[in-house]
């Protein structure tokens, strides 16, 4: 993969950016202070993430979508049992702690949170960066953190040997969970995308 | 009381819409997870309005609208939608969308699209028998 340090640091604005306006997006949905900060952009080894994912044992839901269109990118946010549990609350406007176990709601809560995040970061790209990237229907799983980032890594490792990570920590209701969201962009997309847009460093 | 079908691919989505509406004075005339199960509800219950999301597996809200406004061209459908992109306003428009409002929304933008609706057609209505 042939990427600058230069385009690197674009591609973090670009994620920042749209990241950014799907945690306001968010927290709104939410109507608390619901917030996702970019921890980390870097050019990831699918070996390398998949083994630091198995190594966390903790049950996760997580939500996956693909987006069509010029750019190719998909989304995986995961976050544990007990997190999705008060994000559930939280979306029907319920006391903390009413959810007690994963339930249809609790899949439907993950669902509309892949939905909102996938869409205001598809709005952001194509709104501040020409970008033309529509969000497709999410899908949510249930399992353990490693078989689920193994499904991605099945599904993008035919287009990419190496993905480009987008690492982010999620805060919700003053706690940190820790949680994954992981944006993978189609790196040749992203290339001819910013090329496109003048990035040529 | 008019009468609302609330169509969503999430549960929890078709829940806060229908406790948004309930409580400002419509009916939930029923649900709808996708844009088939949307028009064959529709063609079934009839109802005086219908809020559709876009994404949506299997048929999406787009070619729900396209059936429902096939079928009965007074229909009045608004879009619910996270998607904010003009492509998609303007198409959801050129398929006679009513209105088109952008998740996440304030529980007040929801039912004043509603009640802009019906406003609207009731001078459409006025306007024409004068």
């Amino acid at each position: 993969m042939n990427i600058t340090q230069d385009r690197l640091k674009i591609l973090e604005i670009m994620s920042s950016l749209s990241i950014d306006r799907a945690s306001r997006a968010l927290s709104k949905s939410l109507r608390t202070g619901a917030r996702i900060s970019l921890s980390k952009v870097s050019i990831a080894d699918f070996g390398e993430t998949t083994e630091k994912m198995n190594e966390d044992q903790r049950e996760m839901i997580s939500v996956m979508v693909n987006f069509k269109g010029n750019e190719g990118c998909k989304l995986l946010f995961m976050l544990p049992l007990e997190g999705s549990l008060i994000l559930t609350d939280l979306f029907l406007r319920q006391r903390i702690g009413t959810s007690k176990e994963c339930d249809v709601f609790t899949e439907s809560a993950i669902q509309e949170l892949g939905n909102i995040l996938s869409s205001h970061i598809s709005n952001a790209l194509v709104s501040d960066f020409n970008a033309q990237l529509i969000p497709q229907p999410p899908q949510v799983h249930n399992d353990y953190a490693g078989v689920i980032f193994t499904n991605l890594v099945l599904e993008q490792g035919t287009i990419d040997d190496k993905l480009l990570l987008i690492e982010t920590i999620f805060e919700i209701s003053g706690t940190e969970l820790e949680c994954y969201l992981f944006l993978v962009p189609e790196m040749n997309s992203f290339v001819k995308l910013l090329d496109s847009i003048g990035v040529k460093t | 009381m008019k009468k609302i079908l609330v169509v969503d691919d999430a549960k929890v989505i078709r829940m806060i819409i229908r406790q948004i509406l309930t409580r400002n004075g419509f009916e939930i005339a029923g649900e709808a997870g996708n844009g088939r199960e949307a028009f064959e509800k529709y063609k079934e219950l009839r109802p005086d309005a219908v809020t559709m999301d876009i994404v949506m597996p299997e048929v999406d809200g787009i070619q729900g609208l396209k059936e429902i406004i096939a079928f009965d061209n007074q229909a009045k459908v608004v879009m619910i939608s996270a998607i904010d992109q003009r492509d998609s306003l303007m198409e959801s428009l050129r398929y006679g969308a009513a209105d088109y409002v952008v998740k996440p929304f304030e529980d007040d933008r929801m039912v004043a699209a509603m009640k802009n609706i019906f406003a609207k057609k009731q001078e459409d209505t006025v306007g024409s028998r004068q």
